[in-house]
């Protein structure tokens, strides 16, 4: 999983965009209902936030596939991610 | 406010819009809000860091911005580091100024909530060194301007979204 924390974008490994991250109320992860290890709910828009440390890609591909608007927490220091700037420098 | 709520834009507050052209402030002076005009002023205190690794037989680059894993080295070591590990000011903005939107009937004292910030403030950092905008804020008005309320405790290595 690659995250350019300057547009929010994520990409799988294999530079497929995954999607942008995005949330209208600036939620954290602190201020989220735990429903599970790996799930959060919101109590503003009821959107389950979904951890993505344990996902691999094809996970996080499903998932998102199968819905659009799933939210996702990414902290920028997990194992299974790599942190990206090229969108500012005019690169994917 | 509670802890949980800081970064929240409670339907309580007014957003306060911002203009980052002259084109985009004048037409809000037009309708009857009063742009309060501030310098964009980048923060020393914001960066990111790259790095340019060139192939020695293609001639082509990749831009590297972690620290972990040997992303772009290969069996045959033809990746070498052109450009070594450089920390900049990420953002570029259109203008050198910009202003915040302000609404005509703002009382003295009322909480907003500011959906694009102008001043930098840290909103993320990441323990490579790397150190993000925070994008909106609350803030007060106190009649002459508006008072950032900015909460250290925004600055996070997590993002939701």
């Amino acid at each position: 999983m690659k995250f350019d924390p300057l547009t929010k974008d994520i990409y799988t490994d294999k530079d497929e965009f995954v999607k942008t991250m995005n949330c209208p109320y600036k939620m954290s992860w602190d201020n989220l209902e735990a429903t599970s290890s790996t799930l959060r709910k919101c109590a503003n828009c009821d959107h389950l936030i979904v951890e993505t440390e344990g996902l691999t890609d094809d996970d996080l591909l499903k998932i998102v596939i199968q819905n659009p608007d799933t939210c996702l927490k990414i902290d920028l220091n997990q194992l299974n991610i790599k942190i990206i700037s090229n969108a500012i420098l005019g690169q994917k | 406010m509670p802890f949980w709520d800081r970064n929240k834009n409670s339907q309580e507050l007014r957003v306060i819009k911002t203009a980052r052209d002259k084109d985009s402030i004048n037409r809000a002076a037009k309708s009857g809000l009063n742009p309060l005009i501030k310098k964009v002023e980048p923060s020393d205190k914001i960066r990111s860091k790259y790095s340019v690794v060139q192939n020695k037989k293609t001639g082509e680059i990749e831009i590297v911005g972690d620290y972990r894993g040997g992303f772009y080295s290969d069996d045959n070591n033809n990746f070498e580091t052109v450009i070594d590990w450089t920390f900049y000011y990420p953002h570029s903005f259109k203008s050198p100024f910009a202003a915040y939107l302000i609404p005509k009937d703002i009382k003295i004292g009322e909480r907003v909530f500011i959906e694009d910030l102008i001043e930098d403030y840290i909103g993320a950092s990441w323990n490579q060194g790397d150190t993000y905008r925070l994008e909106s804020c609350e803030a007060i008005w106190n009649g002459t301007d508006l008072k950032i309320q900015y909460d250290p405790r925004a600055n996070r290595s997590d993002f939701i979204g």
